[in-house]
């Protein structure tokens, strides 16, 4: 079964579809622990509130990225690919904020007979806030020529 | 006219120079399995053997963004005792120049171009320099903004990733 969208198949202001991802202390305590990353304000909650002002642990920066590698992943397909991702940090994501993670195509080109999409990427918290916007660099399938 | 942070901590001279080289341990099985399970990532190819053949890399590959950890992150397997108060040693993106833990840093973002994936048992090297640096006065103290490159292969000199980094320094508060 495939459900592989092809470059002809998207249009140029079109959202893709989204994925929910929940910030929880767990996964940033599977995350730190897959990585070997000791930062305190991770996982810490007096450090990170009493001597770093935060407002709780945060998550590490990186997991939004993570979240937009597997959107682009999932819109690519079995036969496009990711090319590239890029985040920028606004606002740290704080257990338990529920993200909705997403992208509205920006622009489609052929390039050398490769289809490309140019996507702007959002993670959003409840109250609509960006809180790491991204862009993303995916290859398409082209379908192969059709003769009417 | 205030003074310029970059040229008190006499940066500007590192702007161009390497920040060293690194090469992981293989990437593991587990490795792969746990990260997909911390950023909730369902897809199959990460948690089945034959789901991984039959798909797109014909094999067991890391999600794309873990090729930044696939180095370990230097110097960080130290003991409690060996680690600043925060629990960092060192943290890849922040360069080790002269004062750089007299500030204390954000990460402001990540720019990433994919070539190849992280294969299973791979063994990846990071090369890195800095490749720019910026202040501005920000609304509580001074800021700098320091990019390096980094630039990750495998044990075969294949280019898999490269990636930017923008750390954000600030002089930390006196305590």
């Amino acid at each position: 079964m495939s459900n592989q969208v092809y470059y002809e198949d998207v249009l140029e202001g079109q959202d893709i579809p989204s994925i929910k991802k929940e910030v929880t202390n767990v996964n940033i305590l599977m995350y730190l622990s897959t990585v070997w990353l000791m930062d305190r304000i991770h996982f810490d909650y007096l450090f990170a509130t009493q001597r770093r002002g935060l407002p709780n642990v945060v998550a590490p920066g990186p997991m939004g990225g993570d979240y937009y590698a597997q959107l682009l992943s999932e819109f690519a397909g079995e036969k496009g690919e990711v090319r590239k991702m890029s985040i920028q940090f606004r606002n740290f994501m704080v257990p338990p904020d529920v993200l909705m993670c997403g992208g509205k195509i920006t622009r489609k080109y052929i390039e050398e007979g490769k289809g490309f999409i140019e996507l702007d990427l959002w993670l959003k918290k409840d109250n609509g806030a960006n809180c790491a916007p991204g862009k993303g660099l995916v290859r398409l399938p082209v379908r192969e020529a059709k003769t009417s | 006219m205030s003074v310029s942070l970059l040229d008190e901590l006499g940066w500007k001279k590192y702007i161009g120079s390497d920040t060293g080289s690194c090469t992981g341990e293989p990437v593991s099985a587990r490795d792969i399995r746990r990260y997909a399970l911390s950023i909730d990532d369902p897809n199959p190819v990460y948690f089945d053997d034959q789901a991984a053949k039959n798909g797109k890399y014909g094999g067991l590959t890391a999600p794309l963004a873990y090729v930044i950890w696939a180095v370990g992150v230097p110097g960080s397997e130290k003991g409690v005792k060996d680690l600043g108060e925060d629990g960092l040693a060192s943290f890849i993106g922040v360069p080790e120049i002269p004062g750089v833990w007299t500030l204390g840093w954000v990460r402001g973002g990540d720019e990433f171009e994919f070539f190849k994936p992280v294969y299973v048992d791979d063994r990846v090297t990071v090369n890195g320099k800095i490749v720019e640096m910026k202040e501005k006065d920000g609304k509580s103290g001074k800021l700098v903004f320091v990019t390096s490159e980094f630039t990750y292969t495998n044990q075969n000199g294949e280019l898999l990733a490269r990636q930017r980094v923008t750390m954000i320094g600030t002089p930390r508060k006196e305590s």
